[in-house]
């Protein structure tokens, strides 16, 4: 009844180590292996027909796609949509693997900050790498309001450039903190029921954590699908930043 | 003379009509064209990532600004004062970055 032993990493099979470096296939590795393999069945199984009039599976992928492809338009403009196999890909792995982690015993990738910050670090590389070789040095207009008198620029530059480094932060933390919590709080009052069950008389009171939990689980659902959708979205904006800066 | 002026103030009128329909549709093209930032506001779902991105956007200015000040000390060996003023600039990022998200984004708010 312990609620953060579902996060705790387990090694499966031996051991294994590089140089010191412990690198054994964990049940992390396990997960992301089954929500690649999750997203891979979803786009091209069940698109392989490529029928006409779509069926369940390929109706799915389809509305997957033009949800992605309106939100990199929408918010990257057209020019942005040279990303979008990337903001599909890290939208529809982050989703299949919050998905299956809403699965009861099975382990979410997402609440692990390890995995997050990996994500976010990579999409902020690519943002300042392609920002670079865009636009060379004129790529720093980023932080340089335009508009703005020069004493103003003093203060602006530096609070510019603490709100550009916070990014990463900020999207590998929400993506976390909304996993984690959300899954101890559905443990914590999965406990409660234990709990009033085995306290005697008091197992009558029992049904209104189970209602809670059924709640909390749609809430769950919703924040889960919720929060892949903010990472792409926000990704999206940073690429539109390295795309256009100084907008 | 009163009615040339009337028919002056309707030509005039029509005129700014004309320059403002064309002025949006600059706008909406611009914003097709460049993107327009997050879809703030609507349903339920839409609200629930708005507070999350602006709470989280919000502390994470203020630990980033935290961490620098704290580190910079560490090199130059100003105890409290680089932490103090990276603090008072993160807080001011934090803000500023709650304002870029809360402000519209069309061609004549700045920024």
């Amino acid at each position: 009844m312990n609620p953060i032993e579902q996060f705790e990493l387990q090694r499966i099979g031996a051991p294994y180590f590089i140089n010191g470096v412990d690198v054994s296939f964990t049940n992390s590795a396990l997960y992301m292996l089954l929500a690649a393999f999750a997203a891979i069945v979803l786009t091209i199984g069940a698109t392989s027909r490529r029928a006409l009039v779509p069926g369940r599976g390929q109706a799915l992928a389809e509305v997957l796609y033009e949800f992605v492809a309106n939100t990199v338009r929408s918010t990257a403009g057209k020019e942005g949509m040279r990303f979008f196999p990337f903001v599909f890909t890290l939208f529809t792995f982050i989703l299949m693997s919050n998905l299956i982690g809403l699965v009861p015993y099975t382990f979410s990738l997402s609440s692990q900050i390890v995995v997050t910050f990996a994500f976010a670090a990579f999409v902020i590389t690519l943002v300042i790498l392609y920002g670079l070789y865009r636009h060379g040095f004129g790529f720093l207009k980023l932080f340089v309001p335009h508009g703005v008198p020069a004493p103003v620029l003093v203060v602006l530059i530096p609070i510019e450039i603490i709100s550009f480094l916070s990014r990463p932060v900020s999207l590998s933390v929400r993506l976390f903190a909304n996993i984690l919590a959300g899954h101890i709080t559905l443990a914590v009052f999965g406990g409660f029921v234990v709990m009033l069950l085995g306290a005697g008389a008091w197992a009558a009171l029992s049904p209104i954590p189970i209602l809670a939990v059924v709640a909390m689980y749609a809430l769950e659902l919703l924040v889960n699908c919720l929060q892949a959708f903010v990472f792409a979205v926000l990704t999206c904006v940073y690429l539109n930043d390295a795309i256009h800066p100084g907008h | 003379m009163r009615a040339g002026k009337n028919e002056s103030d309707q030509e005039l009128r029509a005129r700014l009509e004309k320059l403002q329909a064309e002025l949006g549709s600059k706008e909406e093209e611009r914003r097709a064209e460049i993107g327009g930032g997050l879809p703030v506001g609507g349903s339920f779902g839409k609200a629930l990532s708005a507070g999350f991105t602006v709470l989280s956007e919000f502390v994470a200015a203020i630990l980033v600004g935290a961490l620098i000040g704290w580190q910079a000390d560490g090199w130059f060996g100003t105890k409290p004062w680089l932490l103090v003023l990276f603090l008072g600039l993160g807080v001011a990022a934090g803000f500023y970055n709650v304002f870029r998200f809360a402000a519209p984004k069309d061609a004549r708010g700045g920024g």
